[in-house]
């Protein structure tokens, strides 16, 4: 493993090197914006979410902190905030993961195979148990709703009148698409 | 602040009177010895083994009352059984030395219940190298009573006394245990046998520092019965199965490893099924593995396991046999390690400590520094006690050892002096509770690496008639003089802090015009800082803790050259702490608490090479490292994993300890008292601004914030007294109530997961709602806090009656409560309109619109000015009502979940993070650190003479290691460490900057300044910045300039070479010109 101190760096580049689309802000590397797409096979095949990312100071001695920003109907992510419970990127973190990790497997995983037995969204998780059709229903009805690629990708219109963005160019997001384009 | 403890209180204030005096008789042990003869009588009785007892007093009064404000750190250690145990003893320390005073120290922070010292000699100027409740008016008076007054300020509850005259057996018999700093052979023996023969037997400690080698012997008598082996808090496991066989096979969650070992007791709680294991007898685990281990128990005929259960280790007291001095100098048995590149060292320490006894014996002084003819008498001495001792004699005597033991046997220097202080203060409190292992018998012990690397000169080991003659008899006036005028940081000044300051001073560290010492801290004085900060006392609460300590300090030396600040040391005081400063110092001293800071001096370290002398404490535990420029790996190259925090999901609905339901406690308070009043202040300061960034936002979050600020201010805003009760009471039914009931509503008892796996399945426990009750006093309790602290929100003056339990009942009985109707969204399936998007996600951008509508309409009722009060988690106050309020929330839950309930203390334990700390641990890792400051400040030293240490004086362990050296990096024919940084002179732009980096090989994909990004080379539009300096893009992007008193901009670069390999490069310096 390389040092610590280049690792934001590393995950960042790496990130990008991995065809995922990344927004600054502002040029910092302590939070960003990762967008997501629903895992093929899932039932949230399709949607596209923006993923916040925040890396503590420890990082990546501890874990970043992950939150959807856009809605998504999961047991395990809180409806509200969007704070994801899942132990890989809480409890059981290691400085051995990386960014590529959490959004090639563990968020995948979690999208594929939610875990209703310990839920975030207990609502989601009940329906899940006792109704799955149901709940399948409602799970692609937020897509629908929440996260086509413009819900996600859009910048929002109040960004623009944000007094800072107006004066300096370096002030404004930076998005570096390699690759694939949105489908 | 007045102690609680009233009667103490007048018993110590006839002491003072009686220091006073500076004199004591024996009827100031009359007390004591009356109360040892109850003692001995009820020595059959529980919980009084080893002739412990908390009936000391003779007149039959209660046990003293903890000052729990006081003592909170260290009943975080000792828990309040020893802590009541350690009031109760009466310990006799003779030689008032510099260790002697050490050990008086930390025994009267600890609070025993009485202190006797014992010293016949009179105060000279070495004494003054270690003892630091001296100064040099005293050369000339009784120890002893030179420092009664002194003491007695660190602790009025413990009765201080002296005695002047010879010591004789008699004397003894008044205390639990004795420690001696400085006795013969012969008189230790005779007193060991006494204290053996003594029902129950006194506990006898000798131990000597002489220069830089230590000892200490332990007997607490034939059978001595430890309570608690290791401190630590017994393990447990939330069991999964349990098979029916012979032996059974226990499994549990995979949540958290399980810590039992072969050989534990256990027992089992709450199992189902397999009831007959609840019968609470311990069974012993064998084969113990990480999630599973098997049960020394035949349980095929026992129930079939059907679910729950909780595992608890059930700690096992040992008895330790002690061997008489008599004996054990005979025949030692294994001595206790403290060093494995020393391990031929304790036989020949054990040797030569008996060798310099007969010297002093025979010729009645100590050999004196640099004097050959008498090392070559203590050698002899030395050879003719190891013919004598036939099988176990040494094959071998390392003569160059004694001739280092001989010079400076005579000093008795402040760091030995406080690393004993700790060790054999330590061992006292085991004596006197039963609480840690004992140190089983002889330790050994010395730091000859921390002698001057080139040799001393006879003539630079003599006296000089100073302060300072004992520290020169060792290390030569040369090092001596290095000391005093050396420029040193001091990051903190708390408890390593009090305890570094008086070691600096001791040792004459900055205490000259040339040197200079410079202290910083932030913080304030609290009362629960008193315990083990010594040089604070009570009349100094709430003064700046760097001011009072250095003070206090210059008390002990006035000739420390010393300045205190009050700046956190951090990236945003480096204006103070700057470039200049920061180059001049020969070293820095970490006394810090937290690794935000510790990782931040690193860094300032590593950046201006310097030495960093690092050490923490954690209870009994604690631990230093040296960071020598180029020598050894910094502090942030090696990491503890960070602390394990507990699942969402699992806070949020589903706790299964304590632990879990305090987390949950603090966040409901933060956000009720602390977070919710202060979005309601920022609405009211600006309602437009605020109703434009709630709208501009649109989110499910600004939705959510804007409906408890409505909340705060309308439906539920408070006027009255009673109104703050409803509002109490109404929150007990939502959180106890109501919640539990819907959750159990939308997962019933028998709700099974789509495998058919019971949902409800450990480690997950099933709720049960509370049914309120005023006459239920936790529930009362819970109301009352909640309803002062909200009044305290909306500045409600609260009446006396809201303290009285009767009226408070009524006032709460009077209350109406709504009846629950749990929410049914996720039931009704079948009705397909209830479960699509329609009912649980109206567009929150509407909501928001209706939201603040509604706010702004109940803004204008509110009285003109209006504000509400926000409240800080404060957890050392104990009359402000926060901690109530988080326990009874933490509790109650508790209660819901069946988990067992704590008390008050527990919970501010955990809730408030308290980390245990106690006096002796502390002294003793700055001990270790300052003779390793001798090191650093005299140069010249290799990595092989430095020292890391990791000590637990719980077991006892002392575990001391050369530091690791710092990672080389090798390219081409370059190679580099974490010390090293490169500097480009020029004002490079940023393609340069790349360009110079491929000379060397290294392709450069990524460079930063702080946390900003200045280019990336997957950013196509950062390929514009390519022709720009890189000074200003920094300036540009990342917001730094180059401050007026630096020259150079630092940045870090990731790059790889020609291979695609990382290659972690060091920073980069660019100097503009």
């Amino acid at each position: 493993m390389s040092s610590p101190s280049k690792r934001r760096e590393m995950d960042l580049m790496k990130l990008m090197m991995s065809d995922y689309r990344v927004e600054m802000v502002n040029d910092g590397m302590q939070e960003f914006y990762v967008y997501f797409h629903g895992p093929n096979e899932s039932l949230y095949q399709g949607g596209v979410w923006r993923v916040r990312v925040e890396l503590p100071d420890a990082y990546p001695y501890k874990s970043p902190s992950i939150g959807f920003v856009n809605k998504i109907y999961h047991p395990n992510v809180d409806e509200m905030s969007g704070s994801v419970c899942l132990d890989v990127i809480n409890q059981t973190w290691s400085p051995m993961f990386d960014l590529v990790n959490v959004f090639e497997v563990f968020l995948p995983q979690l999208l594929l195979y939610p875990n209703p037995s310990d839920p975030l969204n207990g609502e989601a998780a009940a329906l899940m148990m006792r109704d799955r059709p149901a709940y399948e229903q409602k799970v692609k009805e937020y897509c629908e709703k929440y996260a086509k690629p413009e819900d996600a990708g859009a910048p929002k219109e109040d960004i623009s009148s944000d007094e800072e963005l107006s004066e300096d160019e370096y002030d404004s997001s930076d998005e570096a698409v390699v690759g694939k384009p949105d489908p | 602040m007045l102690p609680r403890k009233r009667f103490v209180e007048a018993e110590v204030e006839d002491e003072v009177a009686d220091a006073g005096l500076r004199k004591k008789t024996r009827s100031d042990c009359l007390i004591s010895s009356a109360s040892r003869a109850a003692a001995a009588e009820e020595g059959n009785h529980s919980g009084s083994a080893n002739g412990m007892d908390m009936e000391c007093d003779a007149n039959g009064s209660n046990p003293p009352e903890i000052d729990e404000d006081l003592h909170s750190r260290q009943l975080a250690v000792y828990g309040r059984e020893t802590m009541r145990r350690l009031f109760a003893s009466n310990v006799l320390i003779s030689g008032l030395n510099g260790l002697g005073a050490e050990i008086a120290k930390n025994l009267v922070l600890a609070g025993v219940k009485s202190v006797t010292l014992h010293d016949e000699g009179n105060v000279d100027m070495w004494d003054l190298s270690s003892n630091f409740f001296f100064s040099e008016g005293d050369v000339g008076e009784n120890r002893a009573l030179a420092c009664v007054q002194k003491l007695q300020e660190l602790n009025n509850a413990v009765i201080i006394s002296t005695l002047t005259e010879t010591l004789s057996k008699e004397h003894l018999s008044n205390f639990q245990a004795v420690v001696f700093t400085d006795i013969s052979l012969e008189k230790a023996i005779e007193y060991d046998d006494y204290c053996r023969s003594q029902l129950p037997p006194i506990a006898f400690i000798k131990s000597e520092v002489r220069g830089l080698f230590g000892s200490v012997f332990c007997d607490f008598g034939p059978d001595f019965t430890v309570f608690d082996v290791d401190g630590e808090e017994p393990h447990t496991g939330i069991i999964a199965s349990i098979s029916n066989d012979n032996p059974a096979l226990v499994s549990c969650v995979d949540d958290e490893r399980l810590e039992f070992q072969d050989g534990d007791l256990v027992v089992f709680s709450e199992v189902h099924g397999m009831t007959e294991l609840n019968d609470g007898k311990p069974r012993k685990v064998k084969n113990a593995r990480p999630y599973s281990f098997t049960l020394e128990e035949d349980t095929t005929q026992f129930g079939a396991y059907t679910k729950g259960g909780i595992v608890t280790q059930v700690k096992q007291p040992k008895v330790l046999q002690f061997k008489s001095l008599r004996d054990a100098l005979r025949d030692p048995g294994d001595f206790l390690l403290s060093d494995f590149s020393k391990f031929d060292r304790p036989p020949l320490l054990h040797l030569a400590f008996q060798a310099l006894d007969k010297f002093r014996h025979d010729l009645g002084r100590f050999p004196v520094a640099g004097s050959e003819d008498d090392v070559q008498k203590l050698i002899a001495l030395g050879v003719h006690i190891n013919e004598s001792l036939g099988d176990g004699k040494l094959e071998q005597i390392d003569k160059k050892l004694l001739h280092h033991f001989s010079h400076g046997s005579r000093a008795i220097l402040n760091p030995m002096a406080a690393m004993f202080g700790g060790i054999v203060g330590q061992e006292v409190v085991k004596a006197c509770s039963g609480k840690f292992h004992p140190l089983f018998q002889f330790f050994y012990f010395d730091s000859v690496e921390s002698l001057p690397t080139e040799p001393l000169e006879p003539s630079d080991l003599k006296p000089m008639n100073c302060r300072y003659d004992a520290q020169i008899s060792v290390f030569g006036s040369k090092l001596q003089k290095k000391l005093e005028e050396a420029k040193i940081f001091m990051v903190g000044s708390g408890a390593l802090g009090c305890e570094f300051l008086k070691n600096l001073a001791l040792m004459g560290v900055c205490c000259s015009q040339k040197g200079k010492l410079t202290i910083t801290d932030d913080d304030v004085i609290e009362k629960s800082n008193l315990s083990r900060q010594f040089l604070f006392r009570d009349w100094n609460i709430g003064q700046a803790k760097s001011t009072v300590a250095a003070s206090a300090a210059m008390a002990i030396n006035p000739a420390l050259h010393i300045e205190a600040l009050q700046n956190r040391a951090s990236p945003e005081t480096e204006n103070v702490f700057d470039d200049a400063f920061w180059e001049s110092l020969d070293a820095v001293i970490n006394a810090l608490d937290n690794v935000t800071a510790r990782m931040y001096i690193d860094s300032r370290c590593l950046y201006f090479q310097k030495p960093l002398l690092e050490s923490g404490t954690l209870g009994a535990k604690c631990n230093t490292q040296m960071v020598i420029p180029h020598l050894t790996e910094n502090y942030g190259a090696s990491r503890d994993p960070p602390e394990k925090q507990a699942p969402m999901c699992t806070v949020h609905s589903f706790p299964h300890n304590i632990d879990h339901c305090l987390t949950w406690a603090r966040s409901e308070f933060e956000g009720l008292l602390e977070k919710t009043p202060n979005e309601v202040n920022t609405f009211l300061s600006n309602p437009s601004a605020y109703a434009s960034a709630m709208k501009s936002a649109g989110d499910a979050q600004a939705r959510d914030l804007l409906e408890r600020v409505l909340e705060c201010l309308d439906r539920d805003r408070c006027e009255t007294f009673q109104d703050c009760i409803s509002w109490a009471r109404l929150k007990f039914e939502d959180y106890f109530s109501n919640r539990v009931k819907q959750l159990t509503f939308t997962f019933p008892e028998d709700s099974a997961t789509s495998t058919g796996a019971p949902f409800w399945s450990a480690p997950k426990r099933f709720p049960r709602p509370l049914q309120f009750s005023s006459s239920d006093p936790s529930h009362l309790h819970f109301v009352m806090a909640a309803a002062i602290l909200r009044a305290e929100t909306f500045g409600i003056p609260i009446p006396d009656w809201a303290k009285n339990p009767k009226k408070l009942a009524d006032a709460v009985d009077a209350v109406i409560v709504p009846d629950f109707l749990p929410k049914t969204g996720v039931k009704i399936v079948t009705d397909e309109k209830a479960t699509s998007l329609s009912a649980a996600s109206i567009d929150d951008a509407a909501v928001i619109n209706d939201l603040i509508a509604k706010l702004e309409e109940c803004a204008k009722k509110l009285p003109p000015g209006f504000r509400m009060n926000p409240i800080q988690f404060e957890k050392d106050d104990d009359t402000n009502y926060h901690m109530d309020f988080i326990a009874g929330l933490a509790n109650m839950r508790a209660r819901n979940y069946s988990i067992p309930e704590v008390d008050k203390l527990k919970a501010k334990f955990i809730a408030g993070r308290i980390i245990p700390a106690i006096a002796t641990s502390t002294a003793m890792a700055t001990g270790l650190v300052c003779l390793e400051l001798y090191k650093v400040l005299a140069g010249g030293h290799k990595l092989e003479d430095y020292r890391n240490t990791f000590a637990n004086l719980a077991l006892p362990l002392f575990s001391m290691a050369e530091p690791v050296p710092p990672k080389t990096i090798k390219h081409r024919d370059m190679s580099w460490t974490v010390w090293d940084r490169w500097i480009i002179k020029g004002d490079l732009t940023l393609r340069e900057l790349l360009r110079w980096l491929e000379d060397r090989g290294l392709n450069a994909y990524s460079i930063s300044c702080g946390t900003s990004l200045l280019y990336n080379s997957m950013f196509p539009r950062h390929k514009d910045r390519m022709d720009k300096k890189v000074v200003d893009v920094a300036k540009e992007v990342a917001k730094v300039e180059v401050p007026p008193y630096r020259r150079h901009l630092d940045v870090v670069v990731a790059c790889e070479d020609d291979e695609d390999n990382d290659i972690d490069i060091p920073l980069i310096s660019i100097y503009s010109p």
